[in-house]
């Protein structure tokens, strides 16, 4: 299925996604954001769909990990953030007064770019949603670690040490014990900033066969420097450049026939 | 250099008359290039080390040295002089120094050539006579030309004394209830047995006045307060208090008999103890006669072997370390001191650790980083530099005068116009020190929390977790090390200083610890002693800085010890907290 159409007169963004008929489940609209003055998002306007993998690529500095961290509102960290337009999620928009935080940041599993593991026991680190949440029943807790270690194809590796920190892991092992934490609290998205880029190659084919399988059961979201990564997983591609979303539309298109010349250039490798 | 070199074999492989030419090139080249080897800085980075680390162990050895000797025996020389005097004493030290004309006029000739062959200058020796009552002074000097010779005889006694300071000379005899003892009887069994009982005496008249005759005043004096505290209450017309006045005098009577009852029997051991006495010999021939309770000590320093003196040296360690100072803090021990700095220093840790962290939390984690956290953060570090005087100044002002002093009005308003709180004392000493290493505890908590990875933080908030659990859960364990790094420095600094403390409760000669029988067992508000003002006052304030001196020493060795100790134990507690986060660092 495709769906194009055009935002509005001025927007130049060529847009032509595959949906899967369930609709759009994050939507942004005219959404601009500055660091103090300089501005890094320009009049960005995107639907989600539902259960699908959409991937941001793009030249570095193009504003890809911005959108993404403007999703679950992680850019309130920073010092003299300004946003225009709107984020919707389910409907609700995110930049509203009366959000909560928390609240959206559970819905939404992220991933950095470098393994985060906190410093304490594997099994500690999968429960700190949960622990955060205010949960603290043994059979649940042992529970969500086995099903989220399991969703992250950890569990075969380390079931026989739980307890072990998980700092002893190896990166791979990490990246997949930060995705298991991502998932723990079963939240609707999974946000990924280039879960690969700090992971040797075998590594990344594990975490790319994951993201495969856990592709229809959450919404993913992946920021990705490497455009055949983009390629092998997602369903729907995001372009963007120097701020502004050049192109939007069904991955195997973006690749082989773009309707955007920045966007040919891109892929094929002129510049980037 | 690189650059030169294939430049120089290339013309070398051109021409080969050149070759030799081209070397010394390469060679001239490298030798002057001093500077850009860098030796000489090296040698200065090294040298400043080097001279650094000269410094500290120089100075380390000395306080090493000097304190660990202090309590070892030393002999005990019989000196006759030149004009037919003897003198009796432990040489201390010795000078060269220049004696005056009308000393030279009086000398024979062999000695006025030796001291002209030394273009003036003689030799001397402080002797360490004892004996504070006999001669009024505790050291003499005499010069190497005065002195016939010099004896150590075994059976001149070194004899340490409540009162007065040593005795050096002989003992004449025992007198015990009217039996004397002396001459070949007097052996060494008897003269221990003696001093045994005599020493049991003292500690039980001590332990009557003391623990009993302090326990009667202590429930005289609350009883007191309760009656005053109900008139103030009720006021001295009302039926409770006249009940209450009533009951109080039956109680306060028989505590007053049983006052007496308690003098009475001090005083009949101490009736008991005046008859057993020992008289004892100078060297010069003076005889002088104390009871036998007043002596600590027997010591025959000439007459001792290698174990003996080992065992005399351990036991005055112990009695420096458990006992409390007398004459003045020149002897006895410190325990006192010792208690009261490890109390202030625990205290002090345990009000600036929550305080200090709290607010580099609040600086780091919530503030938000612009002009004005710059500017708390700057005034912060300039705190660090303010004289310590003038926060004692501060802690006596604030702490023990406005908040002492209402403290006082609320709770204690019977014991007006006697301060309680409303003057100096340990827990305002200890808030005084606290105020004053609180800088150090925030920069260090600052830089650590600094130190956490934000990637940390990010993946906590992204699982949903508030600031405040972040902080719980991953920031501050990871940052604990660092922050407890932060308090080792604010307790070496706290437990090193004095002046302040001057002002906000130390006293010479504290009565009694800040920790006893009477509820609440821990008074926080009572002036309590410091091994650092100990130093000061042993130093300079006592009668005698030549025997001081020594315990100068000593103390400074125990005071070194002691934060060394505090330092150590928050180590390996850092060092157990860091190995959790150590692991897995590839």
């Amino acid at each position: 299925m495709e769906a194009a159409r055009k935002i509005d007169e001025n927007d130049h963004t060529v847009y032509h996604i595959k949906t899967t008929g369930r609709g759009p489940l994050i939507e942004t609209e005219h959404f601009c954001l500055w660091y103090g003055s300089s501005q890094a998002l320009f009049d960005v306007s995107m639907d989600i769909e539902l259960g699908l993998v959409t991937a941001l690529i793009g030249p570095s500095g193009c504003g890809k990990s911005t959108l993404l961290r403007s999703l679950n509102r992680m850019n309130d960290l920073i010092d003299g953030l300004r946003t225009r337009g709107a984020v919707r999620f389910d409907g609700h928009d995110i930049y509203d007064r009366d959000t909560d935080v928390i609240g959206l940041r559970k819905r939404m599993g992220m991933v950095f770019q470098k393994p985060n593991p906190f410093p304490m026991s594997i099994s500690e680190n999968v429960t700190y949603p949960l622990k955060v949440d205010g949960i603290h029943d043994k059979t649940v807790l042992a529970e969500t670690v086995e099903r989220a270690l399991q969703g992250a194809a950890l569990w075969e590796e380390v079931k026989d040490r739980l307890k072990d920190n998980a700092l002893g892991l190896s990166g791979g092992q990490q990246q997949r014990l930060c995705i298991a934490r991502a998932i723990a609290a079963d939240p609707d998205v999974l946000l990924m900033d280039e879960p690969c880029s700090a992971l040797d190659p075998i590594a990344t084919a594990r975490i790319e066969e994951l993201i495969n399988e856990l592709r229809g059961r959450y919404t993913i979201i992946i920021v990705t420097h490497n455009m055949q990564q983009a390629a092998r997983v997602s369903d729907n591609t995001a372009f963007m450049y120097l701020g502004r979303l050049i192109e939007y539309g069904e991955t195997t298109r973006i690749f082989t026939t773009p309707r955007s010349a920045k966007t040919e250039d891109y892929v094929t490798g002129r510049f980037g | 250099m690189y650059k030169s070199i294939t430049f120089a074999l290339t013309r070398t492989a051109t021409a080969a008359d050149q070759t030799a030419e081209a070397v010394k090139y390469i060679r001239r080249k490298g030798r002057s290039d001093l500077s850009a080897r860098g030796e000489p800085f090296l040698w200065g980075l090294g040298g400043a080390l080097a001279f650094g680390m000269l410094m500290i162990f120089g100075f380390l050895a000395l306080i090493v040295w000097n304190g660990l000797v202090t309590f070892y025996p030393k002999p005990v020389q019989v000196v006759t002089l030149s004009d037919g005097t003897l003198l009796a004493g432990e040489p201390s030290r010795s000078e060269v120094y220049k004696p005056g004309p009308q000393v030279l006029e009086h000398l024979d000739e062999p000695a006025r050539q030796a001291i002209a062959a030394e273009h003036g200058y003689a030799r001397r020796t402080l002797f360490r006579t004892g004996n504070f009552d006999l001669y009024n002074e505790d050291f003499r000097w005499a010069s190497d030309f005065s002195i016939v010779s010099v004896a150590e005889p075994a059976d001149v006694y070194f004899i340490e004394r409540i009162e007065w300071g040593p005795f050096v000379g002989f003992i004449r005899s025992l007198n015990l209830k009217g039996e004397t003892v002396s001459g070949a009887a007097l052996t060494r069994q008897i003269l221990e047995e003696a001093h045994r009982r005599a020493v049991q005496r003292r500690e039980l008249i001590r332990e009557i006045e003391r623990e009993e005759i302090g326990a009667v005043n202590h429930r005289l004096n609350s009883e007191r307060l309760k009656l005053k505290r109900i008139a103030l209450k009720q006021g001295e017309n009302s039926d409770t208090y006249r009940q209450a006045a009533a009951e109080s005098l039956a109680l306060q009577e028989t505590l007053q008999g049983r006052y007496h009852d308690l003098a009475r029997d001090a005083q009949a051991v101490k009736a008991e103890d005046a008859q057993y006495t020992v008289t004892l010999a100078e060297i010069g021939g003076r005889g002088k006669t104390i009871p036998l309770s007043q002596v600590v000590r027997f010591t025959l320093p000439n007459d001792m072997s290698f174990f003996e003196k080992i065992r005399l040296y351990l036991s005055r360690w112990l009695e420096f370390l458990t006992d409390e100072p007398r004459e003045a803090n020149a002897e006895g021990g410190v325990m006192p001191a010792l208690f009261g700095t490890f109390v202030m220093t625990v205290l002090m840790a345990l009000a600036v650790a929550p305080f200090g962290v709290m607010a580099a939390l609040y600086l780091r984690e919530y503030a938000k980083q612009g002009k004005l956290v710059s500017v708390v953060r700057i005034c912060v570090n300039n705190l660090a530099g303010v004289p310590s005087i003038v926060y004692g100044v501060f802690g006596l002002g604030f702490f023990a005068y406005i908040c002492g002093g209402t403290i006082d009005r609320l709770f204690f308003p019977e014991r007006l116009p006697n301060p309680v709180f409303g003057t100096g004392g340990l827990l305002w000493a200890s808030l005084t020190l606290a105020l004053l290493t609180v800088p150090v505890v925030i920069v260090a908590t600052e830089e650590a929390l600094a130190a956490v990875p934000q990637s940390m933080r990010e993946g906590s908030l992204a699982c949903g977790a508030s600031r405040w659990q972040t902080i719980k859960y991953i920031v501050l364990p990871r940052a604990l090390p660092g922050i407890m790094t932060g308090l080792i420095l604010a307790m070496a600094r706290g437990a090193g200083e004095v002046a302040p403390l001057m002002l906000v409760g130390v006293v010479k000669l504290a009565p009694e610890l800040p920790l006893d029988g009477f509820f609440p067992y821990i008074h926080l508000e009572r002036s309590f002693m410091h091994l650092g003002f100990h130093i000061f006052d042993v130093g300079f304030q006592s009668r005698n800085s030549e025997a001081g001196k020594p315990m100068v020493f000593v103390t400074t060795l125990l005071l070194i010890s002691l934060v060394a100790f505090l330092n150590a134990t928050a180590i390996v507690i850092r060092n157990r907290l860091k190995r959790r986060f150590l692991i897995g660092h590839f």
